[in-house]
């Protein structure tokens, strides 16, 4: 499991793949930066980084898909899949390998962006726990993502729609949100509160606020977990019914 | 030692491959042999456990592949009709890479990928990206792959598909080098492949065994005919006569008018070993024998007859 997991690693890199994200990445937030810097009103004397990630979601559900388009959509196309599935190696030890792989890359963006928060901490001051569980809050949402990005990518052989379904799935995540904030579904409270708990944008507004509470934590790694597990499902599924 | 017990694989209402069952004993290289579309792909991935087969099962060393996959799969090693090569690698990167995939201990990783690497003479590129090479260095890469891990058993689908005459021999060669140490199951449509390699060959047509025996065996019984083809100085009437007496003799087949005095007579025998009787009996009526062949039906007309709609026969 540990070489597909360098493997998948080490793809990324050895192609400008991962820089080409990475930057785009860095771009988005160091935009977003400098809007906030200077939009900042008077009164508020701390600098809060939520309202970046805030901004950052929209432009990451371009990004992610990017990330995870190729992980099983190319393995098909290149007719890789036979290696691992006659090594002695199981299905999920493989999806796991590369769901890992991705979220090293996406920490490693992760780990690039703090350059930003280290120059405001050198020349102002930040709310600490707000940066801190801002971060947290949206890693985990990445990962629920790359779970998501996956799944599409298992789905099909063709990377490009690999992405365009991730992108899909992963703005259909966003806007449950506000769907279950609409009258229609209002006027139904079940579907409106099982819709409202799947919200993964409510969960990471209590991040952004510096509140790290342990049932949105496991909520999400379970997510991405079940996520996973469906992947699981669909390349076994495959398997069987494969001409 | 592999045992293929009553394999059978559906694809939806249509049967890919339906009912075989066939064994491959240690140190034996087993020709598998069939039209595209036959069935081939299909069966090698069910051995190899890529493919779930619908009902049936294998059994490698006794480990069943439906209870005992990750056993079965580090006993075998597999090259796919399609080599699966990452093309962004390079050739070293990426042997290593599926050397750890098949739980090669890391201090070996290095060894054995050197010595893949030598018998597949592919050491010249090993830093070279996967991508920009040749189709013939691909599926050599390919092949060193299935070598990692010193599987016992190796199946190779179709190993010379897209090489140049010359690396054709040298995979041959191969096959019989790791055949002293390795079971090898090989399927290919080229029939001389066949013949230069394995002593037994199991033929294959839309999903069922059709034929599975050596390959002297299946050359001599395709129809049960074993033909002599002489030509004969001499009254036709009076040659005919002689040859219809000797023992052994089924029928004389055909006629032929060859020269002046000379006719070509093709006679169903029993066994080759009646020549003897059957000259002496025409010499000694003054019938001049200018010369005898034997025919034999070739791997070739098997492979015809077994897999041209219509006829059929199982072991």
């Amino acid at each position: 499991m540990f070489s597909m997991y360098k493997r998948e690693v080490q793809s990324y890199f050895t192609s400008p793949f991962a820089f080409v994200v990475s930057a785009l990445f860095l771009l988005v937030f160091s935009l977003s930066f400098v809007t906030s810097i200077s939009s900042m009103t008077s009164s508020v004397l701390k600098f809060s980084f939520s309202n970046i990630f805030y901004n950052n979601f929209f432009y990451f559900i371009f990004m992610i898909p990017l990330l995870t388009m190729r992980t099983f959509a190319d393995e098909r196309k290149s007719h890789t899949e036979t290696l691992w599935l006659s090594s002695p190696v199981t299905v999920p030890q493989v999806v796991f390998a590369k769901y890992l792989a991705v979220a090293t890359v996406f920490l490693i963006m992760m780990l690039l962006s703090l350059f930003f928060p280290l120059i405001a901490v050198w020349h102002g001051s930040v709310i600490v726990s707000s940066l801190i569980c801002g971060y947290l809050g949206f890693f985990l949402w990445g990962l629920v993502c790359i779970a998501f990005g996956i799944l599409m990518s298992s789905l099909t052989d063709s990377p490009i729609l690999a992405a365009v379904l991730g992108e899909v799935s992963m703005l259909t995540l966003i806007f449950v949100d506000d769907f279950s904030k609409t009258a229609l579904i209002k006027s139904m409270p079940f579907v409106s509160k099982v819709m409202f708990w799947f919200s993964t944008e409510d969960r990471f507004i209590k991040f952004s606020q510096g509140l790290f509470t342990l049932s949105d934590f496991v909520f999400f790694l379970s997510f991405s977990l079940v996520v996973l597990c469906w992947t699981i499902i669909v390349i076994e599924k495959r398997r069987w019914s494969r001409a | 030692m592999v045992e293929i017990k009553n394999l059978t694989k559906f694809y939806g209402s249509h049967a890919a491959v339906q009912d075989i069952s066939f064994t491959v004993g240690d140190h034996e290289v087993l020709g598998f042999l069939g039209p595209n579309g036959a069935g081939k792909s299909t069966t090698m991935n069910m051995i190899t456990g890529c493919l779930p087969s619908t009902s049936g099962t294998v059994l490698v060393d006794g480990h069943d592949i439906t209870k005992e996959p990750l056993e079965v799969k580090k006993l075998i090693g597999y090259l796919p009709e399609l080599p699966p090569v990452y093309p962004e690698m390079r050739v070293y990167d990426y042997l290593m890479f599926v050397a750890g995939l098949k739980l090669v201990p890391r201090d070996k990783r290095k060894k054995q990928v050197e010595t893949a690497m030598e018998r597949l003479k592919i050491t010249d590129v090993q830093k070279r990206v996967i991508g920009n090479l040749s189709k013939g260095y691909r599926q050599r890469v390919g092949f060193a792959q299935a070598l990692l891990g010193s599987p016992k058993f190796l199946i190779l689908d179709e190993p010379t598909v897209g090489l140049d005459p010359r690396q054709v021999v040298e995979v041959r060669n191969l096959i019989k080098e790791l055949a002293k140490d390795h079971t090898i199951i090989f399927s290919t449509h080229i029939l001389a492949e066949v013949q230069a390699v394995c002593e037994r060959v199991v033929i294959i047509n839309k999903g069922q065994i059709r034929a599975a025996d050596t390959i002297a065996n299946l050359e001599n019984s395709v129809s049960g005919k074993i033909q002599l083809c002489m030509k004969i100085e001499g009254d036709m009437t009076k040659v005919t006569g002689i040859i219809n007496q000797v023992e052994g003799v089924n029928e004389i087949e055909e006629v032929e008018f060859d020269s002046m005095g000379v006719n070509k007579f093709i006679v169903n025998v029993a066994s080759d070993d009646i020549r003897k009787p059957l000259i002496s009996a025409l010499i000694a009526n003054d019938c001049v024998v200018l010369e005898i062949t034997t025919r034999k039906s070739s791997l070739e007309e098997v492979f015809v007859s077994l897999t041209t709609p219509g006829n059929s026969r199982t072991e």
